[in-house]
């Protein structure tokens, strides 16, 4: 289940996200294929849901996945959790594949400024048990208006602004905006309520 | 509305990367310029939107992915493992300090080492100069006698005079005197003193009232050679009567305190 890729607490007394990422810096190989095991269903999902594309698709959770060997160091587990993290570096990867294909993007490729920020979980979000919050998440997103549903999946899995977006849906800017946030909000709202 | 309240509003936007170009830029020179509030905001903003990958179905990718991924990860896993990144205890300026510091002082010590050395050896090399001097001075003053001493030997206007043993065993020394030049005594084989004893030469006035003129203390070299310039005689060659050598007590005397060993007439 996807949900469970995303669970560390589901795996009773398997070792924890963070503990397997530490192993990565020993050069661990079984660490790293239980990482993968756990994760890669997820980030193949959403990197599949961005680029549409499965050949493609896969080179680019390749990448995630050996910029994680590679660079697990750059994780601080006191910093946030490791699943959003994982799953942003694999966003940031497909949007950069999906935008940019010229020589240039690929030679950023390797650079490792290109980890994603540390996320701090809300106090609220530390809370919410994993599996909940995934389903909170869908079912929030589902109550949204089509409209703002639409808007922030296209800045979400299609990378546009506020003016892309804005042209797509042949709306004024203004309204995008306001769609979009208040979305976000009602998301945010939702998640707090839920504790 | 303030200019806070507007940057935090952008805070989701900018996480999901929906801000325009100019906004974008705006945004961050706010965070550049040091702003607790929209860090905080945008740390819980990118928190909220990273909860979006929910949204994307699950998928599984091909077998050969997961095979691939390994075979790269084992080749890179054989090569030295990296190094945990750790927070030293110690931070790395104050290693560099220290570090600095340590070189600063084992560089002094060793230029003190240096100089030191460098001292003993311009010391040394002094020395040496001022020994390499004096054996010139020495060498010069010898070499001066000795051209004097041959000068009065060999030239025709010296007089010569033989200093006659007053025992058979001993032999003559010869004397030679110039009356510019000076005097020189020579003599072979001549046996050793003993104790601190040294010869002393006189001159004998031809005024039968006069004490005898004390010259010059020397000794035989260690084969029994005996060669003495004596550049100024207290007495001028005419009012000299003979030459005598006795042997006196280490620094010479004043008057003689032994019989004449040798003694030779002036002609």
């Amino acid at each position: 289940m996807f949900l469970a890729a995303l669970t560390s607490g589901d795996y009773g007394r398997v070792p924890p996200d963070a503990a397997l990422v530490h192993r990565l810096l020993q050069r661990d190989v079984r660490a790293f294929e239980e990482i993968y095991d756990r994760h890669s269903r997820a980030v193949y999902g959403l990197v599949l849901r961005i680029l549409q594309q499965a050949g493609t698709a896969e080179e680019v959770v390749q990448d995630v996945f050996l910029q994680l060997w590679r660079n697990a160091g750059r994780y601080d587990e006191q910093r946030g959790p490791f699943v959003p993290w994982l799953l942003t570096l694999a966003r940031n990867r497909a949007l950069d594949t999906l935008r940019l294909k010229s020589e240039r993007q690929r030679r950023r490729e390797d650079q490792t400024e290109e980890l994603p920020p540390i996320t701090t979980a809300p106090e609220y979000e530390k809370a919410l048990d994993e599996k909940r919050r995934c389903e909170r998440v869908r079912a929030l997103m589902a109550s949204l208006t089509p409209q703002q549903k639409r808007a922030i999946e296209l800045a979400y899995f299609e990378g546009l602004s506020h003016t892309e977006i804005a042209a797509a849906l042949r709306e004024p800017l203004g309204t995008v905006k306001s769609w979009i946030r208040n979305g976000l909000l009602r998301l945010k709202e939702g998640l707090q309520a839920t504790t | 509305m303030s200019n806070l309240d507007q940057f935090r509003e952008v805070a989701e936007a900018y996480a999901l990367g929906a801000l325009d170009a100019e906004e974008r830029a705006a945004f961050e020179a706010h965070l550049a310029s040091g702003c607790p509030e929209c860090e905080k905001a945008l740390a819980e903003a990118r928190w909220l939107v990273s909860q979006l990958a929910y949204l994307a179905p699950e998928a599984a990718p091909s077998q050969e992915l997961k095979e691939r991924l390994l075979r790269s990860v084992s080749g890179e896993a054989r090569v030295v493992p990296m190094a945990a990144p750790k927070k030293p205890a110690v931070p790395f300026w104050l290693w560099a300090a220290v570090a600095a510091l340590v070189v600063l002082a084992v560089y002094s010590s060793w230029q003190a080492h240096d100089l030191q050395k460098q001292i003993s050896g311009i010391n040394e090399q002094a020395r040496a100069e001022i020994q390499k001097r004096e054996k010139l001075e020495r060498d010069l003053v010898a070499f001066k006698q000795e051209a004097t001493m041959r000068a009065i030997v060999t030239n025709p206007e010296s007089t010569r005079i033989m200093l006659m043993p007053s025992k058979k065993d001993m032999p003559t020394l010869e004397a030679k005197w110039h009356s510019q030049l000076g005097l020189v005594v020579t003599g072979y084989e001549v046996p050793k003193l003993s104790g601190n004893r040294v010869l002393q030469l006189w001159l004998i006035p031809k005024d039968r009232d006069a004490k005898p003129k004390p010259s010059i203390t020397f000794w035989p070299e260690h084969d029994g050679r005996l060669a003495k310039l004596i550049a100024n005689p207290p007495e001028a060659m005419p009012d000299v009567k003979a030459l005598a050598v006795t042997e006196e007590p280490a620094g010479g005397s004043a008057q003689p305190t032994s019989t004449p060993i040798w003694v030779g007439a002036v002609s």
